[in-house]
């Protein structure tokens, strides 16, 4: 069966250069089956996420439309890929972490749930009676005991890495080199600082701006503290703030 | 798992093809080499990220196993990184299973044994791929020797005075043979460790785009060095 090559575009198997093309489809998926684009930012004792809001019809409920999860009350998750392999992660993620509190008797830190998250993704990757799940996944907390906030992207080959500040989806490359340049500023950041960091960032590499209603924003601040989704006056708030620093 | 026939099966000519092409993947991956001297091993990876925006020192590749079961090895890898957590995971248990029932570290001999073990069942069980990842696993034998081991997809595994693993392994091994002595000591095999790294290495070599783990015959623990400590030595060799 691995004779014939085209197998290994179907199930994951090495392809004769030793690469996983079901992988490869997946992170493909992920990122453009969307199309939207979502960026994570660290500051110095918050995190942030961003993305973009479409509400595919106008018929459609936008409360009921969100790629901003919260896992813990003070874990959240932003996932950039197909909807519905979003929910899944979401919904396991949620009991890793519910587990880890009842086992152990503490909150899961940031980094574990990652690589819980990671771990299983993995396992995606190596058993050809699962396809990988086209999620790719940011995740965002403010640990306690001197490791502070962290944000750490899960993708859909069980990679995970923490990061300052990263991006995923659609137009993930354009808004990493905006970040890039801003990495030294970032650790200092406080969170208003960081919430415009992130805001701005987005409304750079989508080239428009937008109104409160068209972005989600999700903020945790402080050690363990709340992850909360930012309301459109909260939004439109840091909109108005951004304007005003511009001019 | 649903699938219940090996998805590695042998070609006309007798070969295992997903075998192979793991290989292929490794060789792929990042540069990882190891030395064992007469008192003790160190092993190194390149860890170069692909954007300054990963919080660098939160990454690790090398691993301490069997800490918490009085031993102290270590491992590494080259190739698919998730796959090598699994295999992480799964020494680190194996050690702490050892540790129980007999009360006394599991050899670094055993380890690598268990570990290849598993690595081949991947390579014939129902429904699965090979690891994509070779191994460079290192620790104090039963009897204290030094050994360093390398694990290769296929679960078949060697034991190195010295070697390479990863993207331009040949070269690195070439100037490892050169430069190899029977009765090295540690201080010098990780100096040469860290020449050997910087020959293949892009761009400029720092403490933080490498890792370097060690374990010493004077006190038998495995630990990874801190970027403070990898750039004494980086200082010391220029």
């Amino acid at each position: 069966m691995s004779r014939d090559s085209n197998y290994d575009h179907h199930i994951s198997i090495f392809s004769p250069q030793g690469r996983l093309y079901q992988m490869e489809y997946a992170f493909k998926a992920a990122n453009t089956s969307s199309g939207l684009t979502g960026v994570a930012v660290r500051g110095a004792n918050s995190c942030v996420v961003v993305t973009q809001k479409k509400v595919p019809d106008r018929l459609m409920d936008p409360a009921s439309i969100s790629s901003v999860h919260a896992i813990t009350p003070s874990i959240g998750a932003l996932t950039c890929g197909l909807h519905a392999d979003a929910r899944a992660v979401v919904q396991r993620a949620r009991y890793e972490a519910s587990d880890f509190a009842y086992k152990y008797g503490y909150p899961i830190p940031v980094a574990q749930l990652a690589r819980r998250v990671a771990d299983i993704a993995q396992v995606y990757t190596q058993s050809a009676s699962m396809r990988p799940l086209a999620v790719t996944t940011l995740l965002v907390g403010v640990d306690d005991a001197g490791v502070g906030p962290q944000v750490y992207k899960v993708d859909c080959a069980g990679h995970f890495l923490p990061f300052f500040g990263t991006a995923a989806g659609a137009k993930e490359q354009e808004a990493t080199n905006f970040l890039e340049k801003r990495v030294d500023d970032m650790k200092a950041y406080t969170a208003d600082e960081t919430v415009r960091c992130a805001i701005m960032c987005l409304g750079s590499v989508l080239g428009s701006d937008f109104r409160g209603s068209e972005i989600e924003v999700a903020v945790v601040d402080g050690v363990r503290g709340q992850f909360t989704k930012l309301t459109e006056e909260d939004i439109e708030k840091h909109l108005e703030a951004i304007a005003d620093s511009e001019d | 798992s649903a699938y219940s026939f090996s998805l590695t099966t042998f070609s006309r000519t007798g070969k295992l093809l997903q075998i192979e092409y793991a290989l292929n993947a490794v060789a792929n991956g990042r540069t990882s080499l190891g030395i064992a001297a007469k008192d003790g091993v160190v092993i190194a990876t390149d860890k170069k990220l692909a954007s300054s925006l990963v919080d660098v020192g939160n990454v690790s590749k090398v691993e301490a196993v069997g800490e918490a079961a009085g031993g102290g090895s270590g491992m590494v890898y080259s190739g698919v990184g998730p796959d090598y957590r699994v295999l992480v995971r799964n020494a680190r248990k194996s050690a702490q299973t050892y540790y129980r029932q007999y009360r006394e570290p599991k050899p670094i001999s055993q380890l690598v044994k268990s570990t290849a073990s598993l690595m081949q069942e991947y390579t014939q069980s129902g429904g699965v791929r090979p690891f994509g990842v070779s191994l460079l696993m290192a620790g104090l034998d039963a009897d204290g020797t030094p050994k360093l081991f390398q694990v290769d997809p296929s679960g078949a595994y060697f034991g190195w005075k010295a070697t390479a693993i990863g993207k331009n392994y040949l070269n690195a091994k070439a100037f490892l043979e050169k430069r190899y002595q029977e009765d090295m000591e540690l201080e010098d095999a990780v100096h040469t460790a860290l020449l050997t790294l910087r020959e293949g290495f892009e761009g400029e070599m720092t403490a933080h785009n490498i890792e370097v783990g060690v374990v010493s015959k004077t006190d038998g623990k495995f630990r990874v060095l801190t970027p403070e400590q990898v750039q004494d030595y980086l200082d010391e060799a220029t």
